[in-house]
């Protein structure tokens, strides 16, 4: 190997002091071997500054393909019926709103048949119990306290439902608490 | 803020001319900042951030009157400094085999041609892979343009070390690409 080899890359970056720097340029000339070598060095260094262009140019082109997970709108638009729910339930009993009379105001228990003895039926006082919860579940739902529109985009990925279209948050209210959820395109 | 009390303290002559030489260097060094900070691993997103940080301190190091001798090196000192600290890991976060793309290899005469120089691209890529994190740094920022004595005020060592370093990773190229 030429014993010029170990200065021949600081010769091309032009870090060697001036006289050193002729000397080396004098046997370069002279030195077919040291020719080859600075073609190749001088290929390498071509070659990296090009690398460093594909690689900036590699990340560029990744942040802008880079896309949201289709799960993102679906979790926000929970977040936000979430919160909207959570909301109404914490605000305070003096700002509730006034709430709505329904038509069916009063819903009367069966009475049952007496009987010779003051014994209470138990399977029949469940029935009654069951009866009057069916009721009043049927008149939140008919008649709801509050409604809400949400967009379908905000709850829903872009193209799973169609434009424009609207879903209603029906919230029953009772005793100034959220009873009930229910939503309606 | 101390930002404001610096301009508010500043002649006003002095300021101007602080500004336009920031804005002068800010054009010329961007995007050799960006490539060598890409080069690092980082995402596009982290280098722009690490480059917008170092333009904000060189603007507050101007502006306060400190030396500025040595601009660049500073700029890419404080550049890499902080992608050390948002990215400890830099070196096991670069990404897969990168493609050289339509625009390198278009020029290329025929397709046997693009094709060859593709695979030379290849080879360059895993070379450079190879090499230790101290030898891709100093390569990087040869290929920036930066001096010897430039490379070791960025990276903290020796300009006789970088020059060591320089000729070790060359020559590793060399011989593993086989040029």
């Amino acid at each position: 190997m030429c014993d010029f080899s170990g200065r021949l890359i600081a010769w091309m970056d032009c870090e060697l002091e001036a006289n050193e720097a002729a000397v080396v340029e004098r046997h370069v000339r002279a030195c077919a071997e040291c020719r080859e070598r600075v073609a190749a060095y001088e290929d390498v260094s071509r070659g990296i500054a090009a690398y460093c262009d594909v690689v900036l140019e590699t990340a560029m082109v990744t942040k802008i393909h880079r896309k949201l997970p289709r799960w993102v709108p679906v979790v926000a638009g929970a977040a936000a019926v979430a919160a909207v729910v959570l909301v109404l339930a914490l605000l305070p009993r003096s700002v509730r709103p006034v709430p709505v009379i329904p038509q069916v105001a009063e819903v009367r228990t069966p009475i049952a048949p007496k009987t010779g003895t003051n014994t209470p039926n138990p399977v029949q006082r469940r029935h009654a119990a069951a009866h009057r919860k069916t009721q009043t579940a049927t008149w939140a739902v008919a008649e709801p306290a509050i409604q809400i529109a949400i967009p379908g985009d905000a709850m829903f990925p872009p193209g799973a439902v169609p434009e424009g279209v609207n879903f209603v948050a029906n919230l029953s209210l009772a005793d100034g608490s959220v009873q009930g959820l229910r939503l309606q395109p | 803020m101390s930002g404001d009390s610096f301009s508010l303290d500043l002649p006003l002559a002095r300021f101007a001319t602080d500004s336009c030489e920031a804005t002068a260097l800010y054009r010329e060094l961007r995007k050799p900042l960006l490539r060598y900070l890409a080069g690092l691993g980082l995402s596009s997103e982290e280098a722009q951030d690490v480059v917008q940080d170092a333009f904000l301190s060189m603007h507050k190091h101007l502006a306060a009157g400190r030396s500025q001798e040595n601009i660049r090196s500073w700029l890419f000192r404080v550049a890499h400094n902080r992608a050390r600290n948002c990215q400890k890991s830099y070196a096991r976060r670069l990404g897969g085999p990168l493609d050289p793309g339509f625009d390198l290899i278009s020029h290329e005469a025929t397709p046997e041609h693009a094709v060859l120089a593709k695979e030379k691209f290849h080879r360059l890529d895993k070379a450079i892979r190879s090499l230790a994190a101290p030898e891709r740094e100093c390569l990087m920022l040869r290929a920036e343009g930066l001096r010897y004595r430039e490379i070791g005020e960025v990276l903290g060592i020796p300009t006789s070390t970088v020059g060591d370093t320089v000729e070790r990773a060359v020559k590793k190229l060399a011989e593993k690409c086989n040029v």
